[in-house]
């Protein structure tokens, strides 16, 4: 095998890019994992990281990210036409 | 748990990180990996949980008394047992409500009244992925290319293992089985290109895909006598996109995460509407399945070896059978069909003297591609329609046109022309690419991955249709 450089011979710094990606794309878009938490909690069970989800929501929220995901997404909807089927 | 959906975001993240913090226990880590796998697949139906186990069983077993030291007639009985039991299951599963049917139509048209009843039983997903893989363990044993495992945890593993079960790309057993024999290491694998594998794959699925099937494709087969002809023959080439979109970001995806997680899985496309001729479109297209037939059927059922009519029989039989593997339906067979008939021509076409004249020449190669794409997009319709009836009545649309106006919404055109892209985009790019994003920093690699994420979310539309292949 060709001379990998270091970032791609350790596995633990790759598993940190991807959660560092995932935990950003939920701040970005709060919505999905709280109606997901949402769903799944019908026992009370996901209690917590319900509360959290709720938190990087609200986070999201004030600080104008989750807005700019939501007017993105309904303007590009719009350009395709999506709104109209 | 598809792909694409929160619920599999968070079993892959928490996967990994399970998985390479027992990397040094190789033996502890598969037990758990095969738990992971079987919690996989018993999120669709845990009742389907003994069906994998099984066929799991059959195959290790079976495997054991395959072994190279009993004489051969004892060996080929146990792999013809071994075979039947696999297809058995999937018979009995997949295709006897289909035959039931078939016998009941005849019985019918002679005036019979037969008392047999369908079975109706529910289809287990993947079960024809599963089959292969079963299959294809046992006959690599028989054939002396694998040793009989000893080990039930790596047979139950390669069976199951969750990257490849729904839809593939179907590993074949000497390829999977020796990767479980060690500790697996990173550095063996490029980060950046199986980030950018995955990354492709979901923009594939959730863009091209998803707008495709349910902006378009979708309402059009559903009732194409509400469509113009322009619509209908749209529809047709918009489907050869989106099925290829639909499948190949799966696999995709596929390979990046069993590559993230440590293993390697073969390639199962190679920009197939590229193809010149049937015989390099199935070189190209869903090529672990390719090479499954052609290794544990065509070949063994005399390949070419004796002669033209007898080379044309075993391509039929292939491709009619290949047809078939992808569900009980009359579309499928004729599908098959239509394929291995285009493969008879073309394989005596390509040893004609007319291909050894002309056949290189740059007209010869346009008309071979020509040929070659709307060959296989006009056969889509066959295996897209629900039924022949349906499949009928939408050629009938477009040989007589109805006289309805085109609907055709206006994201379709770019994104077949991104599909098309996606055709003729250097293979060597994704390589490149990856290379590109490992030799960047970490926080490059976050910023790569985060935008094109961002990007695919803020295009997918709300709605999604289901993975073509899952059902298969």
């Amino acid at each position: 095998m060709p001379d990998r450089p270091a970032s791609s011979t350790n596995a633990w710094r790759g598993i940190f890019t991807i959660y560092a990606i995932l935990a950003l794309a939920v701040f970005a878009f709060p919505g999905g994992m709280v109606d997901w938490l949402d769903e799944h909690n019908d026992s009370g069970w996901l209690a917590a990281p319900l509360a959290l989800a709720r938190g990087i929501d609200a986070a999201s929220s004030a600080v104008g990210v989750k807005g700019i995901g939501v007017a993105l997404r309904k303007r590009f909807a719009d350009i395709v036409g999506e709104g109209d089927s | 748990m598809l792909f694409p959906t929160i619920d599999f975001g968070l079993f892959f993240v928490l996967s990994l990180a399970l998985v390479w913090s027992l990397n040094n226990q190789n033996n502890l880590k598969k037990v758990v990996l095969l738990g992971l796998s079987l919690a996989f697949y018993a999120s669709w139906n845990w009742r389907f949980l003994l069906l994998l186990l099984a066929s799991g069983a059959i195959s290790f077993i079976v495997g054991l008394y395959l072994d190279a030291k009993h004489v051969r007639r004892y060996r080929e009985a146990v792999l013809a047992l071994g075979v039947a039991l696999d297809l058995g299951i999937l018979a009995y599963f997949k295709y006897l409500d289909f035959f039931i049917a078939q016998v009941l139509t005849l019985a019918h048209s002679l005036g019979l009244n037969p008392p047999i009843a369908f079975v109706n039983v529910t289809l287990p997903v993947a079960i024809s992925f599963l089959t292969f893989h079963a299959i294809s363990y046992i006959v690599d044993v028989y054939r002396g290319r694998l040793t009989p495992s000893r080990s039930p945890v790596d047979i139950f593993l390669y069976i199951s293992f969750f990257p490849h079960l729904v839809a593939g790309p179907i590993v074949r057993a000497h390829e999977f089985l020796p990767q479980l024999a060690s500790p697996r290491r990173a550095g063996d694998f490029s980060f950046g290109e199986n980030m950018f594998l995955i990354l492709g794959g979901l923009f594939k699925k959730m863009v091209i895909a998803n707008y495709l099937a349910v902006r378009f494709v979708d309402p059009v087969f559903t009732d194409p006598s509400q469509f113009s002809r322009f619509d209908l023959i749209v529809a047709v080439y918009a489907y050869a996109i989106e099925i290829y979109a639909d499948f190949s970001a799966y696999t995709d995806i596929a390979i990046g995460v069993a590559a993230l997680l440590g293993y390697r899985f073969p390639e199962n496309f190679n920009q197939p509407y590229r193809a010149l001729g049937i015989g390099d479109f199935w070189r190209r297209w869903h090529m672990t399945l390719s090479a499954w037939l052609r290794d544990y059927l065509y070949i063994p059922l005399g390949g070419n070896r004796h002669g033209a009519l007898m080379t044309a029989r075993n391509l039929m039989l292939t491709m009619l059978l290949g047809g078939l593997w992808h569900g009980a339906n009359w579309t499928f067979l004729i599908w098959g069909a239509m394929h291995g008939a285009a493969l008879v021509a073309d394989h005596w076409y390509r040893r004609s003297a007319a291909f050894l004249r002309y056949g290189s020449g740059g007209l010869a190669r346009a008309i071979d591609w020509t040929l070659t794409f709307h060959f296989v997009c006009f056969t889509w319709l066959f295996f897209r329609a629900p039924s022949l009836d349906a499949a009928t009545q939408f050629i009938a649309g477009v040989w007589s046109d109805n006289g309805a106006a085109n609907t055709m919404p206006a994201i379709v055109p770019p994104l077949i022309a991104c599909g098309a892209l996606t055709q003729i985009i250097p293979y060597r790019a994704r390589a490149v690419i990856g290379a590109t994003l490992d030799n960047r920093g970490t926080p490059a690699q976050i910023a790569f991955g985060f935008v094109c994420l961002y990007v695919i979310i803020v295009m997918a539309p709300s709605a999604s249709a289901p993975f073509i292949y899952f059902q298969f």
